[in-house]
């Protein structure tokens, strides 16, 4: 019989990656407290939080009412007294809850003093659909706060990013929304071998998840994988795409997404939120205004529908981006 | 001057425990309240301010009282009918004092003035302040939405070893935001060191007591936390400093939060720009019901009772029962009127901010 390892080194899932950067940044950083519902002694609904608890007990992780707008309200009155605070929202949808505390408490601190006050902290929750959460558990509602200055928004798509990413937030002296895909948490095909040692994410800088030279698809997210699915398929018909995945929405890494158009004229940004107002109107619009010589056709989004997230399959399907619906668009830039 | 024994007169109440010179401190602290708010209504009157003015008159015994027995360290959150509290703050260890943990009368009067002399450099108007060296909440126009900030800020302050109180300043009309329930539920919960203060001066804006807050008085709904809740005289400096001081100690030794609620009454409108529509909505019976007890007068009264004070003494200066526009520099103590002044000098000499500012500051960009 063989040895049996001590350890066998295994590939990360999304989810503990974020676990993994959680517990890292507690164990590096004494002032660092957690603030949400269920996430101590149950380990959070998703199980993001499980052992923190144990490992660093009830002063520096704590059970929360069922009150989010009290949740970041704490969060940032201990962030003004020195603590790096992660609040977590048990689904991205009820951050709604705490809506006015994060836009016009929170996010303002900073600008309002004058730069005295930096509240250290990060709000992050599942977010997303696809899996049949129906309206109040599928949303990807980023836009609300990239619309509100002194919010940095980041949406990670691979679980390196997630980890690094939260890492980097965490040591960001700013108020983040965080968004986790929470489709991508414990998706096997994702799943990636992660460094040992300590490293960072850093913000503001998106990934080139494919080169190309023939259109540019751009997304963040879910979106991401369905993308790359798309150029696959591209390639087979001999149509070179390019995937950027921005995994910072503010700071935007606008350059990268400029420097692709540069070499393919063509570009599909896609978001999973509805179109109106949506992130993807923003990067278009951005594009627009500072990279239109580059444009051999109009760009185009792809995005959910103007409606809510229905809940029954067939219903869900239709409303949301799918790989079928950013191929035709695909199609539709590369004819023009 | 007869004096009486001091603990005679409290039951020992810790007010019972106040020398005569600092109980003539606090006369001294309300008068400079009342100045204060008499100076920026007629600076406005002539023209010299922007924005509305939410008067404090009639209502200072609350922040002085609530104000005077807290230590240094102590956090406050004030809202924006409490504009004396930020400078009134640990005004007990100096007035002069420039290592004092308030804020100073010209940060004070540069934030009113718009001036870069503010701590937030004039970023936003009037109340909307705060310090975090002098530990008072920064303010924002969202009502009670500070309450969890503030619980936020001790929680921090017992990890790291102190044992820091937060004081809150609400109306009575605020009380019914559904972020007043979610903080003081979670204070209570964690037995964290936050007083609510809620000076109940009878309206909110246009609307009278009952019919924003459906219980007897405020303080029956500390009832649904499972902690004290009592009621002060919020004409009376003493009895807001006794019912403030057995609240802090509470909170101070550990056992939690508490609401004060201290019974007051708005002497003008809502704001500036209301008080002509005050006078229509108001009956002016109770307007003058309300304004009896001047907290001046009320003061005084005790303070002769006491002996610590003449009549003649307390009649040397005399603003209470008058307007913003009855009342002359001659009403004030001397020092009271220099106090301010230096803040308006303070203020008109410092210059606006730079435009560029305006788009400043959003991010801290040394991370
Ligand atoms: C959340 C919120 N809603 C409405 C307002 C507008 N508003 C400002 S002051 C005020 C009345 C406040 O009354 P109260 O709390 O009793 O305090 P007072 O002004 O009587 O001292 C209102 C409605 C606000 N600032 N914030």
């Amino acid at each position: 019989m063989s040895a049996i390892p001590e350890q066998i080194e295994l590939p990360k899932n999304y989810l503990s990656a974020i676990k993994e950067a959680l517990d890292e940044e507690m164990a590096r950083n004494e002032d660092m407290i957690c603030l949400g519902e269920d996430i101590g002694i149950l380990g959070g609904a998703f199980g993001v939080t499980e052992g923190l608890l144990a490992k660093y007990g009830k002063h520096r992780v704590y059970d929360m009412p069922i009150a989010e707008a009290a949740i970041v309200g704490v969060a940032t009155g201990a962030a003004l007294n020195g603590k790096t605070v992660m609040a977590e929202m048990q689904f991205i949808d009820f951050i709604s809850c705490g809506f006015d505390q994060i836009v016009n408490m929170l996010a303002t601190y900073h600008y309002r003093t004058a730069g005295d006050v930096a509240p250290g902290v990060v709000i992050r929750g599942p977010a997303g659909a696809y899996g049949g959460g129906a309206l109040y558990h599928s949303q990807m509602n980023e836009a609300w706060f990239c619309n509100s200055p002194g919010l940095k928004v980041v949406c990670p798509s691979t679980p390196y990013d997630a980890k690094g990413l939260m890492k980097a937030c965490l040591r960001d002296q700013n108020p983040v929304v965080f968004f986790e895909i929470k489709e991508l948490y414990r998706k096997r095909e994702i799943e990636q071998f992660l460094p040992e040692e300590d490293y960072i994410v850093p913000l503001g800088k998106a990934a080139v998840r494919r080169e190309g030279t023939d259109l540019t698809l751009v997304s963040y997210g879910q979106n991401v994988w369905h993308c790359l699915t798309v150029a696959e398929t591209l390639a087979e018909e001999g149509v070179s795409a390019e995937v950027i995945d921005l995994r910072t929405l503010v700071p935007l890494d606008e350059d990268a997404v400029f420097a692709s158009l540069e070499k393919t004229n063509r570009v599909v940004v896609v978001n999973e939120a509805p179109m109106t107002c949506g992130f993807a109107g923003e990067v278009v619009a951005r594009i627009c205004d500072k990279a239109f010589p580059f444009l051999d056709a109009p760009p185009v989004r792809v995005t959910r529908m103007d409606t809510p997230v229905p809940w029954v399959k067939p219903l869900e399907t239709y409303v949301l981006p799918s790989v079928e619906k950013i191929l035709d668009a695909s199609r539709r830039v590369l004819r023009y | 001057m007869k004096a009486k024994s001091a603990k005679d007169a409290h039951h020992g109440l810790p007010s019972g425990k106040l020398t005569p010179e600092e109980r003539l401190e606090a006369l001294r602290q309300l008068y400079l309240a009342r100045y204060f708010d008499v100076r920026l209504i007629k600076e406005k009157k002539r023209g010299r301010l922007r924005g509305t003015l939410y008067s404090s008159h009639n209502q200072e015994a609350v922040l002085v009282g609530s104000l005077f027995g807290l230590r240094p360290y102590d956090w406050i959150s004030p809202i924006h009918r409490d504009m004396p509290a930020f400078f009134l703050k640990d005004l007990r260890s100096g007035w002069t004092d420039p290592n004092r943990m308030g804020m100073s009368i010209e940060e004070v009067c540069a934030q009113v003035w718009g001036k870069v002399g503010s701590p937030g450099r004039a970023r936003d108007n009037w109340s909307h302040i705060g310090s975090k060296r002098a530990h008072i909440i920064h303010s924002t126009s969202m009502l009670a939405g500070t309450i969890p900030v503030a619980a936020g800020a001790v929680l921090a302050d017992r990890l790291n070893g102190g044992d820091a109180v937060v004081l809150t300043y609400n109306g009575e009309g605020s009380t019914a935001q559904g972020i007043f329930h979610e903080a003081i539920n979670f204070a209570a919960i964690h037995k964290l060191p936050v007083i609510t203060l809620v000076e109940n001066n009878q309206w909110a804006y246009g609307t009278p007591y009952e019919l924003g807050c459906p219980t007897k008085d405020v303080a029956d709904r500390a009832k649904g936390y499972g902690i004290p809740g009592v009621v002060a005289d919020g004409q009376d400096v003493f009895d807001v400093y006794d019912k403030v001081m057995v609240a802090v100690d509470y909170a101070r030794a550990g056992k939690g939060p508490s609401i004060v609620e201290c019974k007051t009454y708005r002497a003008y409108g809502h704001g500036d720009h209301d008080d002509d529509r005050a006078a229509k909505y108001r009956d002016p019976k109770e307007v003058a019901r309300g304004r009896k007890r001047d907290p001046i007068a009320v003061a005084k009264a005790r303070l002769i009772s006491l002996g610590d004070l003449t009549k003649d003494e307390a009649d040397k200066y005399r603003p209470e029962g008058k307007n913003a526009s009855e009342v002359t520099d001659e009403d004030f103590p001397p020092e009271v009127v220099d106090y301010m002044k230096k803040g308006i000098e303070f203020a008109l000499e410092s210059p606006l901010p730079d435009p560029v500012e305006g788009g400043m500051w959003v991010f801290r960009e040394d991370v």
